[in-house]
């Protein structure tokens, strides 16, 4: 996998993540406009790196390849195989 | 007992500090650190930290 790609997937697990956090932290704090603000943001780049990602790699969950030109959800690499 | 309970908190009762959201780190740090939170970032290091 390429440097650029490897990035740009490490970029997604991180907003991923943080999302995540916000999801969590919010369940028991509904009224924290701030962080649901926050949360908004990280969701919508997030959207942005994965749309980014999809349209130049391929798919991210099986649903992406049905935008793809092909069945490329088996190409390699696997998950298990990618060197970070 | 009160040296054991300074702040007279009822016995046999659980408390947890409400958390109030201050900052946070950007996310490639916090996937590092595992949390989002500069405030709940505390690695266990297996020492006795009721003194701290």
């Amino acid at each position: 996998m390429h440097r650029e790609q490897l990035e740009l997937l490490k970029r997604i697990q991180a907003l991923e993540f943080t999302a995540t956090e916000f999801n969590l932290y919010l369940d028991t704090h509904p009224g924290d406009q701030r962080a649901f603000i926050d949360f908004s943001n990280t969701v919508r780049e997030l959207e942005q790196q994965k749309e980014l990602y999809t349209r130049n790699y391929g798919p991210l969950i099986v649903d992406d390849t049905a935008r793809q030109p092909c069945w490329n959800w088996i190409d390699d690499p696997w998950p298990w195989e990618i060197e970070y | 007992m009160n040296d054991m309970n300074p702040i007279m908190l009822r016995l046999a009762q659980a408390y947890v500090p409400f958390q109030t959201y201050v900052n946070r780190w950007d996310p490639m740090k916090a996937l590092m650190m595992g949390t989002i939170f500069p405030e709940l970032y505390r690695p266990y290091d297996g020492r006795d930290r009721r003194r701290d």
